[in-house]
Formats: structure tokens, C-alpha cells, sequence
């Protein structure tokens, strides 16, 4: 009881050290000088997101390379000009969102909300045709070890376009509130990396799969 | 140097740039395979 209200007197006076030599608050969070926490965090994020994308093209380049098998496995046929035409949507969203925030950077609020909404229906369209080419691709993850990383790489991609659309969502509904100006747009730019990550491993993931 | 996570003009760039060399590998396999 006694060590108690000690500890709260401490707390009252300015939160010093007490009996235990324990600071009555949090201390302060370690800052790198050089690279801004929210960057800090997407780079990190993102080197994690490559290691998780290399444990899957290492199942496929073990098929190809190590086991040599037939890529693609004689009785599956991929929707390359679909897939292709496809990537042209996806590499266009991240021209749209250059856009967007080459716009919010110059003040222009109407790029911002156009390129924004733009980046989100491309995005959308992507992964709707995504879901089409499962439906008739006419071989299952379950059919082949080739079918397993079809399925695995685009999968995992397709999981990532997912996520890219929920930040897309949310920085456009905060484009429209006009949350963002010329000189605060972090909101619009780290969410802007990740969706050009997620285009950069497309255009490995449709290089490998489809063209290789 | 190109550092893509420092901001997104950086990203987008590497994003062209990977675009570009993704597409001369692609071409130097296909031949390859035409020639071979």
C-alpha cells in the first residue's frame, strides 16, 4: 500500500524513477534519424513479403530446374493473352496512381481523386479476371505439382492485390475527404509502394508462369 | 542509386525498370529456345 502510493506520487510529480529504478512511463521509442518510421515499416514489411514470394518461385523453379518436369503439364493449357492482357490493366493502375500522387503533389485534387479511383477500378478488374481464369482454367491445385504452383504463385499474388485494394479503398474514400495536401500525402505515397511491389512481382510471377 | 521503398516516384521507376529487364530476359530465353 505504502509502495503504492509512492509510485503514484512519482507518477504526479513528473513520472521519475522509483524504488526500483523503473520509470513511472513508457521510455521514448528508438527512431532511426535516417528513414521515417512509416518507411521504415513498408521496407521491412516488403523485404518479408519477397522472402514469402521466393519460398514459392523455389517450389517452382524445383519443378522446372531440379525435378525437370513439363511446364506447363501436358494437359493444362494457361490463358496467356488473357493473363497478358491482364498485366497491361495492372501495370496501368500503377501509371494511374503515379498519377494520383504526382497530382496531390502539385495540389491538384481532382488528379488525386481521378487517379485514385481510376488505380482502384483497375485493380478491381484485375482480380476479377483473375477469378475468371480459375473458374475456367480446367485443372485443379490437387491435379499436378505444376497445377499446386499455378495455383500457389497466382494465389499469393492474387492475395496481395486483395490487400492492395482495401489500402487503395481507404486512401480514396480519404482522397474524396480531402485528408491529403501538397505537403502531407505519406497517406497516398507508402500505400503507393506496396501497389507498385505487388505490380513488380506480377511481372515476374506472369513472366515465370506463363511466357517461361 | 534506384531505391524503390524510399518513395513511390522511386518505386515506379523500379517498377519501368524491372518491366525492362524482365522483357530482354524474356526475349534472350525465347530465342534461345528458337535457336538451340
Amino acid at each position: 500500500m505504502e509502495a503504492g502510493s509512492i509510485a503514484a506520487g512519482h507518477a504526479l510529480d513528473g513520472g521519475h524513477a522509483d524504488d526500483h529504478g523503473h520509470e513511472a512511463h513508457p521510455p521514448e521509442a528508438h527512431r532511426s534519424s535516417r528513414v521515417d518510421p512509416q518507411m521504415l515499416g513498408m521496407l521491412l514489411f516488403i523485404i518479408s513479403e519477397i522472402m514469402i514470394f521466393g519460398a514459392f518461385f523455389t517450389a517452382y523453379f524445383f519443378i522446372r530446374v531440379v525435378a525437370n518436369d513439363e511446364w506447363p503439364a501436358p494437359e493444362m493449357e494457361l490463358p496467356v493473352g488473357i493473363a497478358g492482357v491482364n498485366t497491361a490493366i495492372l501495370l496501368s493502375s500503377s501509371l494511374t496512381l503515379h498519377w494520383a500522387l504526382t497530382s496531390v503533389k502539385n495540389g491538384n485534387r481532382f488528379g488525386l481523386k481521378a487517379g485514385m479511383l481510376s488505380t482502384f477500378l483497375l485493380g478491381a478488374a484485375f482480380l476479377s479476371i483473375q477469378v475468371n481464369e480459375y473458374v475456367h482454367v480446367g485443372f485443379a491445385p490437387s491435379d499436378h505439382a505444376q497445377g499446386s504452383v499455378f495455383y500457389g504463385l497466382t494465389g499469393l499474388h492474387g492475395a496481395h492485390v486483395f490487400v492492395g485494394l482495401s489500402l487503395l479503398a481507404m486512401v480514396t474514400v480519404r482522397a474524396w475527404r480531402g485528408h491529403f495536401t501538397e505537403a502531407e500525402h505519406r497517406g497516398v505515397e507508402i500505400p503507393g509502394i506496396y501497389w507498385h511491389f505487388v505490380d513488380v512481382m506480377w511481372v515476374v510471377v506472369y513472366s515465370s508462369i506463363y511466357i517461361l | 542509386m534506384l531505391n524503390p521503398l524510399r518513395s513511390e516516384q522511386e518505386a515506379f521507376r523500379f517498377l519501368l525498370w524491372v518491366v525492362g529487364v524482365v522483357a530482354v530476359i524474356v526475349l534472350v530465353v525465347l530465342a534461345a529456345r528458337a535457336i538451340f
